[in-house]
């Protein structure tokens, strides 16, 4: 099974396509090495041969043909120039002296150099050597031929030959070998991600891949999906949440708004109830629509669809609209709303989100913050990030509940009937997530800060 | 607007929501043509001279930004209100982008509807060149920015005037808040709280406090109103 996916996968695949052309390439090296080395020890061993004869041509010079006989017995005695092979022959090829037996037929009118295989073996050897040599008539007629066997020098190239070939052959098989199993590991760890993904399929979200610790690739594409797994089961957690809230915050008004109009169906009709009855109604429609229209702006935003409509835009200015759209309700509940901080602190994002999401917070501020309170808005670049806080002297959230306030429709327990939808901070946290801003969470002692860390705009 | 040019096409494929249209229109006083689909909505278009065209975005056959592109390209001037049930910005900004001037979500009220409609055709009616406008015993000067009743100045953020403004340039007709967060402030979102209420109120109270009458009224569930007695 494993076999069979290693065998399949494609790193196996472009490991074949390597190997083989490292092969193609190291049979090229070899074939280079080896036809010149063999060509190197051959031209040696002709150079040798002809160093030899020129020797032996010169002794016939000075001393005749049998001076000329005289060292060639001496030759042939002579251990260090064993191998070699000589013959002088008279015109009518009649051995005069040397070890070979009988003047190779193959070179009988020539000169210049001969390959052949001698009639008979050489001295005490067994097999008929193959000699190479050089052949030449002299000016008296007499032919003298000096020459090497050169099997030795054959089955030098051939073990070269041997070595390389085994060695490009041991060569395939280890890289084959390596290569199926670098494969197994590849396929091993992928097979392991597609079995979670089946098992996460089959049964749910509660598995995750296991990590190796060996802190490579292939970790860190398993971290990066069980991050994403984590954000799948985060957000299961939430729809299951909402769907939890949703059911409660859309049953009591559709509740409400059904038991009115059951009882003005079976009731009287009194003109003045009627048009209470039908205000009522209304006003708690509208309630249910805008919970529907912030749930589906919301997950508009986290579809990310709207990067589009980003632009340079200055927190300072959006702020500013803010606290001066909030100006009259801030007055009203007796809170002193102020804006902060640098002149000027520029953001790439989309404004009308930006507006919406520091409203929502100072909306927040002046609700939850003590009446008669304080709320700041500040805006600034801190460790070259454009960062904007808005901070109240309320009571506060506590630490615990922090992480989940930016749950759709979660509420602390003591807001549970206050005016809102609990839909607010989930709508920041969309907004910050489109932007790429982190949320931070501060005690003011006493009260809540709320920071967002902008990155730095673009250009 | 004269009592010549109150006719209205309204392009709309479900009977219900049509019938709905229809009956609130002309209980305003307007004569309201009806067209159901697309096709049918350009060639009344072409034959007819309308004070606003009111076009649901999806249409059976053709759709409404198609349709109003197509009456811009027949050189039809009338402002065109969408109406459409895909509510977001995004989409707002192409209708408005494709020729549309206003653009209304389902659901809406009637009033709502009504409001936009009179702004819309008022539009087409005239441009006021006044720089002093009056209601009443309210006057608000255009130039240098301030307002005043019965000569006594009113002391107001530069917010606060236009809001002022834009209520004064719509005297007697009725402004909703959503119309008011788009036209004030240029926001196209509802804050999902009463803050516009507060706002007005308090707007109210530096206009109308200590006087002989109120001008700016409360429309129950809508909206606001300017306007002087009698």
């Amino acid at each position: 099974m494993l076999l069979a996916k290693t065998l399949t996968s494609s790193t196996f695949k472009q490991a074949l396509i390597a190997i083989g052309t490292f092969g193609m390439i190291v049979s090229a090296l070899f074939s280079y090495v080896y036809l010149s080395t063999s060509s190197y020890v051959r031209s040696r061993s002709d150079r040798g041969i002809m160093t030899e004869y020129s020797s032996l041509q010169g002794a016939y010079e000075r001393s005749g043909r049998d001076g000329l006989i005289a060292l060639l017995e001496q030759r042939i005695a002579d251990k260090s120039f064993a191998g070699n092979v000589y013959l002088l022959v008279d015109p009518s090829l009649a051995i005069l002296g040397g070890n070979l037996r009988a003047w190779p037929s193959a070179a009988t009118a020539a000169s210049g150099w001969a390959e052949f295989r001698a009639s008979e073996p050489l001295g005490n050897a067994t097999n008929r050597p193959l000699v190479r040599a050089m052949l030449q008539i002299f000016p008296g007629g007499d032919r003298l031929l000096v020459g090497r066997d050169i099997g030795d020098l054959d089955s030098f190239a051939d073990q070269i030959k041997t070595a390389m070939i085994s060695a490009a052959a041991l060569l395939f098989v280890v890289a084959g070998v390596a290569s199926i199993l670098v494969t197994r590991r590849t396929v091993g760890r992928i097979e392991q991600i597609n079995a979670t993904s089946r098992a996460i399929m089959l049964s749910g979200l509660d598995k995750r891949i296991p990590l190796r610790g060996t802190n490579d690739e292939w970790d860190r594409v398993a971290e990066n999906l069980n991050l994403m797994l984590d954000r799948i089961e985060t957000l299961m957690g939430e729809v299951k949440q909402v769907g939890d809230n949703v059911a409660h915050d859309l049953r009591t008004p559709l509740t409400r708004m059904r038991g009115r109009l059951e009882k003005a169906y079976h009731g009287q009709r009194v003109g003045e109830d009627d048009q209470s009855l039908i205000g009522d109604t209304i006003a708690d429609l509208d309630a249910v629509l805008r919970i529907f229209s912030s749930i589906t702006r919301i997950a508009q935003i986290e579809t990310q669809a709207r990067k589009g409509a980003f632009r340079t835009v200055d927190l300072v200015e959006i702020a500013g609209e803010v606290v001066e759209l909030y100006d009259a309700a801030a007055e009203q509940d007796g809170t002193r709303l102020t804006v902060v901080g640098d002149r000027k602190v520029l953001v790439t994002g989309d404004r009308d989100l930006i507006f919406d999401a520091i409203a929502n917070l100072v909306d927040n501020a002046i609700k939850h913050g003590r009446a008669g309170g304080e709320v700041v808005v500040a805006n600034e670049i801190q460790d070259g990030r454009p960062v904007i806080s808005i901070a109240d002297d309320g009571p506060g959230i506590p630490a615990d509940q922090r992480e989940h306030v930016f749950k759709r429709f979660y509420r602390l327990e003591h807001n549970r009937y206050t005016p809102g939808n609990g839909l607010g901070l989930s709508l920041v946290a969309a907004v910050a997530r489109l932007h790429g801003a982190r949320i931070e969470m501060l005690d003011n002692a006493p009260g809540l800060k709320l920071k967002l860390w902008f990155s730095a705009p673009d250009g | 607007m004269t009592g010549g040019h109150r006719r209205i096409l309204v392009v709309e494929d479900d009977p219900e929501t049509a019938g709905q249209l229809v009956d609130s229109l002309t209980t305003s006083g307007y004569q309201v043509d009806l067209a159901a689909n697309g096709n049918e909505a350009l060639s009344r278009g072409g034959a007819s001279d309308y004070a606003v065209i009111t076009i649901d975005r999806m249409l059976p056959d053709i759709d409404g930004i198609a349709v109003m592109r197509q009456l811009r390209d027949d050189g039809i001037a009338a402002p065109v209100l969408i109406i459409s049930a895909l509510g977001e910005v995004d989409d707002r900004v192409r209708g408005l982008r494709a020729g549309g001037d206003d653009y209304l979500v389902k659901p809406f009220s009637f009033v709502e509807l009504l409001a936009r409609v009179e702004a819309l055709g008022r539009r087409s009616d005239t441009i006021v060149k006044e720089t002093i406008l009056r209601v009443g015993d309210l006057a608000i000067d255009l130039m240098s920015r301030t307002a005043s009743r019965c000569g006594k100045e009113i002391l107001l953020f530069p917010r606060e005037f236009q809001l002022l403004e834009y209520l004064v340039r719509n005297q007697g007709r009725v402004v909703s808040r959503a119309m008011l967060l788009q036209h004030v402030w240029d926001l196209h979102f509802d804050p999902s709280t009463n803050i516009i209420d507060v706002y007005v109120g308090r707007v109210r109270r530096k206009v109308d406090g200590q006087q002989a009458y109120p001008l700016i009224h409360t429309v129950r569930g809508v909206g606001y109103c300017l306007r002087a007695p009698g």
